[in-house]
Order: C-alpha cells, then sequence, then structure tokens
C-alpha cells in the first residue's frame, strides 16, 4: 500500500499542522478560493459528481443531502457534527488535532454551497483539548479574513461557532444534535419535518460529519474524477480508518476503500498484527453499532456495501475494534449492552426497555449465571427493536440490536458453552437472589 | 380556540380511506390514529393526545401502509411500520393493523411496559381504568419473560395535590406536554436517560398551577394520583353522571363519579371548543361544599316565634296563597323574584311564570353574580384570542340563562343592583330570593332591606343574613342533585344530569318550582325545555357535548 498517497492526514506529523500558516503551505484554503469563485449550485454539482458519501456511519451522498434544501429558502444553518460518541472511533478527534483548517475549510465549502450564513460546529464535551486547538484555529480564520463577512472577497458571509455537547451518545443523531444545539433535552425528532426544511430554530438546516467536509476542499481543488479515481465507484474517495484493541499499532489510518477489514488489522500501513501473534476471536469493524465479524469473515471489505453481505448493518465509522482469542464474550457482550443501555435517549419504547432489558441479561451472563433461554431471548429483544425500520425515532435501536445479535448468533455455541460449563442451578439461585 | 385535533374547524374537507380492508370516511389531514379511533377501531395508544402535540414516542400505535414500490412504482405494502399518530390521513391511503407485524411490535411493547412495572393494580388508585391493564389484557400476554431485578424508579410528592409515582410510569409524556402547551406552567420535565428517565418537577418548584388536575386525567395508567382520591374508591363502584361545572361561566363539560349518592370526584368530558379535554383545579375539587353537614336540607316556615317544617306538598299552597295575599293587599308591584344565577333556566322559567301568574306586575330581577377581578387564560400567557383554555371571572354558571328567562318575560324587570336599590327605598313588599352559592352573598343592604319586607321567601343552600329573615326558607340543591340546563358565558345552552338524590328531607328545586307553577307530575329539565322552546325560540337547540371515541383516551 506504499503508493497510497494521503490527502486528509498529509500534514500529519509536520510540525505546526495546526497553524494557518504550515496549512497553507501545503496548498491549503486553494479548494475554499477556487469555490467561492464557482456559484454554489456549480460546488454541489461537483460534489455530488464526486460521490462524495457522508463519513458519519449512514453513507448517504453529501450532494444529494444538500438538494433537499427548499429552493427559495432566505436563511441556512450548517451543522457540524463532531459529536463523535461511537465506541472505537476517533478520526474526527484525530483530524481536528492534527489539521484544523482543513475542517475549517471544508466548512466554508460546504456554507457556501448550502448558503449557510452560519455554521455551528458541535463537539462532544469530552473534546477539551480539540475544542481549544479548533477554537484557535477558527480565531485565526476570522483574522486572516476566511470567515467573518465578505470571505476572501467574494461577497460570501459565514460565522463559526464552537458548541459543546453535554455528553450524550444520542447528541450525535442528527435531530439529536439540533435538538441540544437549541438547547434542549438531546432527543432525536420526529421526522418528517426533516432538517432539510426545519431543522435548528426553525431553518433549513444540513448535518455534516467531519471527516466529510474534510474532504470537500479535496474535490474542489484536485476534481471529482481524482476522488471518484480513489477507492471503487460506490465508495469514492479516502477514508480515515481507526484500529484498537489488542493490536500491535492501534490508531487511525488513512486508506481507500478498498481494504479489507484484515489488511486493517494486519498490514504494514495500519494495524500491523495481533499483540503476541493471538489470533482474532472478533472484530466489530465499523464501529459497535454496526455488528461484528467472526476471525474467518474478515476479507470482508472496508466499503460502503460488502458489510451487508456479513450481516452487517453498514461500514459505520470504519472504526474497527478487534477482540482477541483470550477476551470472554460474556464481557464483550455485556459492555455492548452497558453502552447502549446507558446511552437509550429513553424516548422510545423499544429502546428504552429493551436496551436496559438486554444489559440486564448480559450482565447476569457475564456473572456466570446465564440460561440458554436468556441467548433466545436477547436475539429476540434485538429483532424486536431495530431490525425493522419504523420501531423508533432515530437509528439508536439498530445500533443496539445489530451488534447484540450478531454476538449472540454468530457466537451461538461459544455462549451456549459458556453457560453449561456454570455450576449447576447458578443462573435459577442468582434469580432467586434478585428477586 | 384552536386544537389539534381540528375538531373546531368551521369546514374540514373529508378523505376516504381504508382501514384493514374496510374503507371509511375521515377528516382529511388528521392523523390515522384519530381516524382510526372514530371509526371505532381500538388502536392501543400512550403518547398520543388530540390536544397536545405529537411526539410519537410510545411506538404502540405503528400501522402498516401501502406506498408506490420505488422502482416499479406499483401499490404495496411498504417493508416498515409507520407511527399512526404521526401520518396525516390522506385521502385514498390504504393501512392495516390487522397484520402480523403490527401485531407482534403490540405484543412486544406491551411486554416492555410491564418490565419495570411494580404490578401492583391491588393497591393502585387507576386500576379498573388503567390502559396498562386493558392493553395488556387485549395485546399483551399474561407473563413477563423478565427475571432480573427490575429498575425501581421513586415514588414522589410532586406538588399539593397530586403524586408521582414513577414505577408505574409508562413516560408517554403526556403530563409535560400538558404542563408545556396547555397550562403554559412548564413546572414538569424529565430527568435521566434511558430507562433510568423518570418525570420530575424542576427543584424547588412543585406542580402547582390552576390546572394542574388534568395531568391525573390523561395519565393513562397509574403514575400520577389525585392526592384527594387516592384510596377514596375503588374505579369500579363509581356510578356516572353527565353534568356541567358550576364553577364559572366557561361551563366544562364533566362527568360526576358518585357511589352511594356521595361525590367522589369531578372529571372533564370532552366538549370541543368549550373546554376541549380539560378543567380547571378550581372546579374540579370545588364540589366538597355539596356534603357541608351545614346545608339547609329542610324546608322552614316561621310562625310567630316559632319555626316549623312544613310538609312538602302543601308548600305551593302556602307560597301561592301567600303571593296572591300581598298581590292583593299591596298591588302587584310590589312583588319581585330574584333569580339567581346558580338556577338552571328551567327552574328560572318555571319561578318567573309562577311570579307571572300571581301578579303580572311582579319585578322579575337578575340574583347576585359573583365575580373575581379578571379571566384567567391558559397556557400562561395567553390572551383571548389564542386561549386554549379560560377560567372565568364570573364565578356562576347561568348569568345569561337567567337573563335569557328575564328577557323572555319583560315588563317589570331588573338587574340586582337596580333591586338592592329600589329594595332600599321599600318598593317590595312580597319578595321570593334565590341564593344558591357555596360561599357567603348577602350585601348588607339587601339584608337590611328585606328585614323589613313583609313577606319573604328564601332559596338557599347556606343558612346567611338572608335566610334568617325569611319567613318561609326552601332549601336550594346543589347543582350535581339536579337536572336542566346552564348558558355559558358564549350563549351555548347545555344540558346537565341529576347525578346524587337530595339530601334527605330535600326536594329537588325544580320540583317545588315545577308544582308552584302549576303543572302536575314530576319535573325533568327535558320536560320543562320543551315547554320552554314553545315560547323561546333559543331553547329550540340546546349543545350537547359529542361522545369521545370509545377507544380515545
Amino acid at each position: 500500500m506504499g503508493s497510497y498517497e494521503p490527502v486528509l492526514l498529509k500534514n500529519l506529523g509536520v510540525e505546526g499542522s495546526r497553524t494557518l500558516e504550515v496549512y497553507r503551505q501545503s496548498g491549503g484554503y486553494a479548494g475554499a478560493e477556487a469555490a467561492l469563485k464557482m456559484s454554489s449550485d456549480e460546488v454541489v454539482e461537483e460534489v455530488k459528481k464526486a460521490n462524495l458519501r457522508g463519513r458519519g456511519g449512514a453513507g448517504f451522498p453529501a450532494g444529494v443531502k444538500w438538494t433537499f434544501l427548499p429552493k427559495d429558502r432566505e436563511r441556512t444553518i450548517l451543522c457540524v457534527n463532531a459529536d463523535e460518541s461511537e465506541p472505537p472511533t476517533f478520526a474526527n478527534r484525530f483530524l481536528m488535532e492534527n489539521d484544523p483548517h482543513m475542517l475549517i475549510e471544508g466548512i466554508i465549502i460546504a456554507g457556501f454551497a448550502t448558503k449557510s450564513q452560519v455554521a455551528y460546529v458541535y463537539l462532544r464535551v469530552e473534546f477539551h483539548e480539540q475544542f481549544h486547538i479548533l477554537q484557535r484555529a477558527v480565531d485565526e480564520a476570522y483574522e486572516a479574513g476566511l470567515l467573518g463577512e465578505n470571505i476572501l472577497d467574494s461577497g460570501y458571509g459565514l460565522d463559526v461557532y464552537l458548541h459543546r455537547g453535554a455528553g450524550a451518545y444520542v447528541c450525535g443523531e442528527e435531530t439529536g444534535l439540533i435538538e441540544s444545539l437549541e438547547g434542549k433535552r438531546g432527543w432525536p425528532r420526529i421526522k418528517p419535518p426533516f432538517p432539510a426544511v426545519e431543522g435548528a430554530f426553525g431553518l433549513p438546516t444540513v448535518v455534516n460529519n467531519v471527516e466529510t467536509l474534510a474532504n470537500l476542499p479535496h474535490i474542489i481543488s484536485r476534481g471529482p474524477d481524482w476522488f471518484k479515481s480513489i477507492g471503487t465507484e460506490s465508495s469514492a474517495g479516502p477514508k480515515l480508518f481507526c484500529v484498537s484493541g489488542p493490536v500491535k499499532r492501534p490508531g487511525c489510518y488513512e486508506g481507500p476503500m478498498t481494504i479489507t477489514c484484515e489488511e486493517l488489522i494486519y498490514g504494514d500501513d495500519y494495524g500491523q498484527g495481533m499483540v503476541g501473534n493471538a489470533d482474532v476471536k472478533a472484530v466489530f469493524p465499523g464501529g459497535l453499532s454496526m455488528g461484528v465479524l467472526t476471525g474467518d469473515e474478515m476479507h470482508m471489505k472496508m466499503d460502503f456495501d460488502d458489510p451487508r453481505n456479513f450481516g452487517l448493518l453498514g461500514l459505520g465509522t470504519a472504526a474497527a475494534v478487534v477482540v482477541n482469542v483470550e477476551t470472554d464474550l460474556r464481557d464483550v457482550l455485556m459492555n455492548v449492552a452497558r453502552f447502549y443501555s446507558h446511552e437509550s435517549c429513553g424516548q422510545c419504547t423499544q429502546c428504552r426497555e429493551g436496551t436496559s432489558w438486554m444489559y440486564k441479561m448480559a450482565s447476569r451472563i457475564a456473572m456466570g449465571a446465564g440460561r440458554v433461554e436468556d441467548l433466545d431471548l436477547l436475539e429476540e429483544v434485538a429483532s424486536k427493536m431495530g431490525m425493522m425500520p419504523g420501531y423508533s425515532i432515530c437509528g439508536l435501536p439498530d445500533g443496539a440490536a445489530f451488534p447484540v445479535r450478531g454476538l449472540v448468533q454468530k457466537f451461538r455455541s461459544e455462549f451456549e458453552s459458556y453457560v453449561s460449563q456454570q455450576r449447576a442451578g447458578r443462573a435459577e439461585a442468582v434469580l432467586r437472589v434478585l428477586n | 380556540m384552536t386544537n389539534t385535533a381540528g375538531h373546531d374547524l368551521p369546514y374540514q374537507n373529508m378523505a376516504k380511506i381504508t382501514i384493514d380492508n374496510r374503507e371509511i370516511e375521515c377528516r382529511d389531514g388528521v392523523p390515522v390514529l384519530q381516524a382510526a379511533l372514530e371509526a371505532g377501531w381500538d388502536v392501543p395508544h400512550y403518547c398520543y393526545h388530540p390536544g397536545l402535540s405529537v411526539v410519537a414516542s410510545c411506538r404502540l400505535c405503528l400501522m402498516e401502509m401501502q406506498l408506490p414500490h420505488p422502482k416499479t412504482g406499483e401499490m404495496g405494502w411498504a417493508p416498515k411500520l409507520f407511527p399512526s399518530c404521526q401520518t396525516p390521513v390522506k385521502d385514498g391511503m390504504v393501512v392495516r393493523f390487522d397484520s402480523p407485524p403490527v401485531e407482534q411490535n403490540q405484543k412486544a411493547c406491551m411486554e416492555y411496559f410491564l418490565l419495570n412495572h411494580p404490578l401492583d393494580c391491588p393497591v393502585c388508585d387507576q386500576a379498573g381504568e388503567c390502559y396498562l391493564q386493558d392493553y395488556s389484557y387485549k395485546f399483551g400476554e399474561a407473563t413477563s419473560r423478565m427475571h432480573d431485578q427490575k429498575q425501581v424508579n421513586p415514588k414522589k410528592d410532586i406538588g399539593p395535590k397530586t403524586l408521582l409515582y414513577s414505577d408505574r410510569c409508562v413516560m408517554c409524556s403526556r403530563c409535560v406536554r400538558f404542563a408545556d402547551e396547555v397550562a403554559g406552567t412548564g413546572e414538569l420535565c424529565i430527568v435521566n436517560r434511558g430507562g433510568r428517565a423518570e418525570i420530575d418537577v424542576f427543584p424547588g418548584i412543585p406542580l402547582d398551577n390552576p390546572m394542574q388536575g388534568n395531568v391525573v386525567d390523561i395519565c393513562p395508567v397509574g403514575a400520577l394520583l389525585d392526592k384527594e382520591f387516592l384510596f377514596d374508591q375503588r374505579v369500579w363502584f363509581l356510578k356516572s353522571g353527565d353534568s356541567i361545572c358550576a364553577g364559572c361561566s366557561t361551563g366544562c363539560a364533566i362527568r360526576v363519579d358518585q357511589n352511594d349518592d356521595k361525590v367522589h370526584r369531578l372529571k372533564p368530558r370532552f366538549n370541543p371548543g368549550v373546554n376541549d379535554w380539560w378543567m380547571c383545579d378550581e372546579g374540579r375539587f370545588g364540589w366538597k361544599y355539596i356534603h357541608d353537614p351545614k346545608r339547609v336540607t329542610h324546608p322552614k316556615l316561621r310562625r310567630g316565634a316559632e319555626t316549623e317544617t312544613p310538609a312538602w306538598e302543601s308548600v305551593d299552597e302556602i307560597v301561592t296563597y301567600r303571593f296572591e295575599q300581598q298581590a292583593a293587599k299591596h298591588g302587584g308591584e310590589k312583588l319581585a323574584v330574584l333569580l339567581s344565577p346558580m338556577m338552571a333556566c328551567e327552574e328560572a322559567w318555571l319561578l318567573a311564570k309562577f311570579f307571572r301568574a300571581v301578579a303580572p306586575e311582579a319585578t322579575i330581577a337578575t340574583g347576585f353574580v359573583p365575580t373575581v377581578e379578571e379571566d384567567q387564560f391558559f397556557p400562561v400567557g395567553s390572551d383571548a384570542e389564542n386561549a386554549k383554555f379560560v377560567i372565568r371571572r364570573e364565578k356562576c354558571p347561568n348569568r345569561r340563562g337567567i337573563e335569557l328567562v328575564v328577557e323572555h318575560f319583560g315588563g317589570n324587570t331588573c338587574d340586582f343592583e337596580t333591586f338592592v336599590t329600589r329594595a332600599g327605598e321599600g318598593t317590595f313588599e312580597a319578595v321570593w330570593a334565590v341564593g344558591g352559592y357555596p360561599d357567603a352573598w348577602v350585601p348588607k343592604p339587601l339584608a337590611t332591606a328585606m328585614a323589613k319586607i313583609e313577606l319573604l321567601v328564601v332559596q338557599d343552600i347556606f343558612e346567611n343574613e338572608l335566610t334568617a329573615e325569611a319567613e318561609l326558607l326552601l332549601p336550594a340543591c346543589a347543582w350535581v342533585e339536579r337536572d336542566g340546563s346552564f348558558v355559558n358565558h358564549a350563549g351555548l345552552i347545555q344540558p346537565f344530569e341529576r347525578a346524587i338524590g337530595v339530601p334527605e328531607g330535600a326536594k329537588r328545586d325544580g320540583q317545588y318550582l315545577f308544582a308552584a307553577a302549576g303543572f302536575e307530575g314530576l319535573y325533568s329539565g327535558e320536560r320543562v325545555r320543551e315547554l320552554m322552546a314553545e315560547e323561546m325560540d333559543a331553547f329550540r337547540e340546546i349543545a350537547e357535548a359529542p361522545k369521545k371515541p370509545a377507544h380515545q383516551h
């Protein structure tokens, strides 16, 4: 993979990469400059041509999303989703830490394309340092006339505000984010109206992920054809991958969406193999929510389409967390279930009750008091909350259902053997105590 | 006034939609759930309430819907479920509730709702009118498969009149939306997240607004409880009468829940454009006086220094004789009757009829109208234009009805203030004064003037300065013991039923007035309204609150 030329992480390791000066030296803000000379519609067209699919998880084409905005709108709001809360995912953080100006340039281009007057960057509350890094970069950009009124003498003006969340996973869902931004409880909204029509503060709103926006400067300055030359037709462009768990070199790496999950773990440019050369038992390749692969399924391509062939929800955030053979899957199951139970917003019945029920069962299984029927129940509860669209207001229950159901289905025999190794009657004894 | 279900729109387009293979006609644009409920379907739902915004969070009312296929354009069942509360009716749409995915979802939801529920129905006030019970029975399973420890949320005292047992809560958020959208006081909120989420008040700000009792009504389960009704009565012992609240001139349609002639609670009835689904606490809790032991329950006739209790059969003879005697002695213009706005139109009409029969020149006066400074509009901060609910300054139910009657009879009439002035001038010698107010009402000049006249008949519910001067005191009954009609502030003639019997010794006002006016047999509001309609056009049409769909709650 030595031939891959980094785009998003091109300034990684360069001293002062957070400063405007260094960013400009490597051609920074050329994309914004070029975009501001075009018309908004032309920019949208370029992005549509590049087939830039959203990097936040759903993979919806960004240019198409922008066209949902009503034509006759007077004001538009751009929300930048930097509430990166998906477990094992840290690509946005990495990008903002190393190259905050790339995001700002992306914001300018997206703002111009969507005719937004204001952009809110919604940062998760845990991003303390990143907040200050980004704020410094924003201040620099204002001073250099790259933000504020009449950017680069184009007549276009954009104000950027950083808004910090209060620590909720569900605020990464676009309407949850909007509610939280408005100062309300971070509960996803019912749709319609869709944010493009009536979003933040009742105005047409676009919500884009940090990584999605970071691609824009390169699409504009190097053209959609260049962009499409990376990766495949439906999964075009550079992509940030995260890999974590007991791998030799955990971290955030850039590559085309032609690599496989195996390459991400073992490749020299990526994870470089497992610590102690242990075997892989399971991988969550797209953040927890997309589901799980067994050690035999690692040939899955890290693109937008292939995950579905493996019973996964999608590519997600392309952040793989690896579980080695020494790990007890009961602990994995409990951790997964605990996360969603803790983060369910509590609006929809299936998710509110289902996630906490799954966690109760998973934690009992983890304490060595599981029953075989718990496995059936886990599978059933997971299927009743997220497998059919319409069960809930947002996608969180899908995210809770896929990894739990995947673990139970794909590793059923292992869970059964855990149960059979328990002391006889232990599950019943524990349940008696609990009630 | 507006409401989300659009009941009061003067004209609404109709649409034809198909539910479970049956075509129905319904109002265009209302939620499919509302249309289905109105057409008789029992679609389970918790969070949806026609008077509140739609949140679509309980996910119990999900349905299947036909949509055009994205590629072929052919209509077919979409591979997903839709919240029927959030989907507006569109002409020609085809939906179904009787399919396996819909029923499976209902079953799963019902299991979820009960996972952490304490199942304490035997000690729960809501038992018997609880939608967790009803829906579990109809749509759920008998047993729960969760054997782990339940999440137990606390029982909380959230205000002077209301308790919140959050362990029973299903998180429909109706109460929160009510406080925000109808009361406009916003005391309630949701704290915590996910399975630990619970309803709460903000620290130091109790749920204490003039409309707060409604949160108990709209709570579909036993989470919000009325402290006064707590452990007071099992609901299956209650019998109900449809009534109209007598607390102010809004004329809220209410239901009087009673057992053994004792009122246990009042509940609002759906009455679009008048009170919609709501009533205020003043009316809801303001009925206690009807069981006051100090009430006047027997007629009292004074003979010199003695008082005696005349037989009811002789009352109409006594009053007829005495007033005729006075008319003969002083002339008919010395007679007067004071019609209280606490009376029903029918009672006022009968009494006025009696008077004009005795003396055509007798004065018919409107009685005392109790008022406070101003109307209260809800949500707080709204005005007469956009208010969803109004507690009116006039604290009696029937001023306009009395005025209708007075105007109808014409001749010598006057209002209360004029009556008091003229009485002070010694204009009258024989007066029948009607009270019936829960609170003290007699102005001093009136009592002074009445002390000097020859014949005073007082019809009142409590003894006061005026009853002390009465030659004949007749017990007035509380409105829940009578039937008739009230005319509200907007001129709507609304009938009300008798909910309980009269106290021992008393007789319904309508009945003795019926006899005094020369009619034979039993009084009923309806019968008198028919007689009134012959001479008063207004009474040809009365406004009865529509029945709420059977499965709407």
